[in-house]
């Protein structure tokens, strides 16, 4: 799985739990935060992304995890093990 | 489980098991871990006497009674035992029996209840008071009862669960400002102008101890129209305040807060909640508060102790004072161990030591084998790189108590963190 691909399960995890918000404006330098994310959505989208990945990580090693880049790469870390 | 003490209650929440009696299968695994489970022992321990400054339990830890110094009860102001409390409970107990045996609206209100919530209401500053069974609930049912769909509710991140889980049930739409942090919360407010808007704080934030900024949360607040806040006073009533009123006393505020909150398990030493408002607010709660209709009424033995309590608390400030006398002592003693404890400006004291799980339940059993009863706060409850111990200040307390508790802060905790290189000499 390439990174793009990654970033695209959890753009739609975004969009399926954000009000108002077009998939355009989903830059992947941005937080969720910046989106209009509160901290229960990002937990929605991060486990939602997770169960489609088939992934888990443990929360204690996202909490430096700013962007939606960086979700990504912590993905592509575990799907790289 | 490999490296099973990376994970936390935060990693299950999600269920994929096929059928809904299960839990999620690598929960199972992880709470069988023996490491996991060694954290998990110090959780529901059994307290065998009252919630004195000093008591009973029976240790996970090994197995044992033993009698522990407590920094763990919410007792604050010694209420819970305090002997005038004790026997007002009995009268109340022989009068009117166990439970309420109703619901407010049909059958549940009794005397008791009406008076104790005049009083309340009086206390506060308020045209009137509602009374829920429990904490939670008051925080839950007023939220759910006032907000719908449309409004928006901005509370800070800190604030407790029971507020979100208020908010979800309202249909309004939850927004957290960052803590404390004012430019934040008004780029959250400028966002939503025009809409119905409730603001929720807590006068004490219960895990660090610091207070609410009040004075600048009214000044954002006022620059917008149709926004009220609300105050969470679970661990401030009694406490704060030229009166004992709470944080909003404390800071002269409290004609500008709309709707107030209080906890009667914590200072109050009983059970349940409250909310102060204005007489409409409050009868339209009554109709749409889940929590207050659909639940029994408090227990009128409880209510009958509350109503002490309050009198007891309220006729001088010696148990306050107290409090303030013991919470200074300790935390200048805490000070001189040079350990971390956050930006606490109340009873509640936390020492955080840092991101080590192994560490913060290692020093818990050393401190109850010694006879100290101070449990570890854990991720998610805090934050993963900020574990703590949290201690709960009593105007309990007596100075020898105080003096033991400090001994074993300073062997256990403040020499582990010394050796390990956490602590500054």
């Amino acid at each position: 799985m390439t990174r793009d691909e990654v970033i695209a399960v959890i753009k739609k995890n975004i969009l399926d739990n954000l009000e108002d918000l077009e998939e355009s404006s989903i830059d992947p330098e941005k937080s969720m935060k910046d989106l209009g994310a509160n901290s229960l959505d990002i937990i929605e989208v991060v486990s939602c992304s997770m169960r489609e990945l088939n992934l888990k990580i443990p929360r204690t090693e996202l909490a430096d995890v700013k962007t939606i880049g960086q979700l990504a790469d912590k993905f592509m870390e575990q799907i790289g093990k | 489980m490999s490296d099973a003490l990376k994970y936390s209650l935060a990693d299950f929440f999600y269920n994929d098991s096929k059928n809904v009696l299960d839990p999620p299968s690598d929960f199972e695994e992880w709470m069988s871990d023996p490491s996991v489970r060694v954290g998990f022992s110090f959780y529901e321990q059994k307290l065998l006497a009252a919630p004195r400054s000093s008591t009973e339990i029976l240790s996970n830890v090994d197995g044992k009674k033993r009698r522990v110094i407590n920094l763990m009860s919410y007792n604050y102001l010694g209420l819970s035992t305090h002997p005038e409390v004790i026997e007002a409970a009995i009268e109340g107990l022989r009068k009117y029996g166990l439970g309420a045996s109703g619901a407010p609206l049909l059958s549940g209100t009794y005397d008791l209840h009406v008076e104790f919530a005049r009083q309340l209401a009086a206390f506060k500053g308020k045209e009137d008071c509602i009374l829920y069974s429990s904490g939670l609930g008051g925080n839950v049912g007023a939220i759910q009862g006032i907000l719908r769909k449309g409004d928006v509710f901005i509370m800070d991140e800190k604030c407790h669960k029971s507020l979100v889980d208020g908010c979800t049930l309202s249909g309004a739409k939850m927004l957290f400002f960052n803590h404390n942090n004012m430019q934040n919360l008004d780029d959250l407010l400028a966002k939503n102008k025009g809409k119905r808007i409730l603001v929720a704080v807590e006068g004490v934030y219960s895990m660090d101890g610091d207070l609410v900024k009040l004075p600048e949360v009214v000044e954002v607040c006022e620059r917008y129209p149709n926004t009220a806040i609300y105050i969470d006073e679970a661990h401030s009533t009694l406490m704060f305040g030229k009166n004992g009123k709470g944080v909003a006393e404390h800071f002269n505020l409290e004609d500008k807060v709309g709707i107030s909150f209080g906890t009667l398990s914590k200072s109050f030493g009983g059970v349940g909640g409250f909310i102060c408002s204005n007489a409409p607010i409050i009868r339209y709660l009554k109709g749409y508060s889940s929590p207050f209709h659909f639940s029994c009424a408090p227990s009128p033995v409880v209510i009958a102790g509350l109503i002490k309590a309050l009198e007891v608390a309220t006729r001088d400030s010696s148990l306050r004072d107290k409090l303030w006398e013991n919470t200074k002592y300790f935390k200048e003693r805490l000070d001189g161990m040079h350990l971390d404890l956050g930006g606490t400006e109340s009873q509640v004291i936390p020492i955080i030591i840092g991101a080590s799980g192994e560490m913060l339940y290692s020093m818990a059993a050393s401190m109850q084998t010694r006879g100290l009863f101070l449990q570890p706060v854990d991720f998610p409850a805090v934050p993963a790189e900020a574990r703590r111990f949290r201690i709960s200040m009593s105007a309990q307390l007596t100075k020898a108590e105080m003096d033991e508790a400090l001994n074993i802060i300073e062997d256990v905790v403040a020499r582990g963190m010394r050796e390990a290189g956490l602590l500054k000499t």
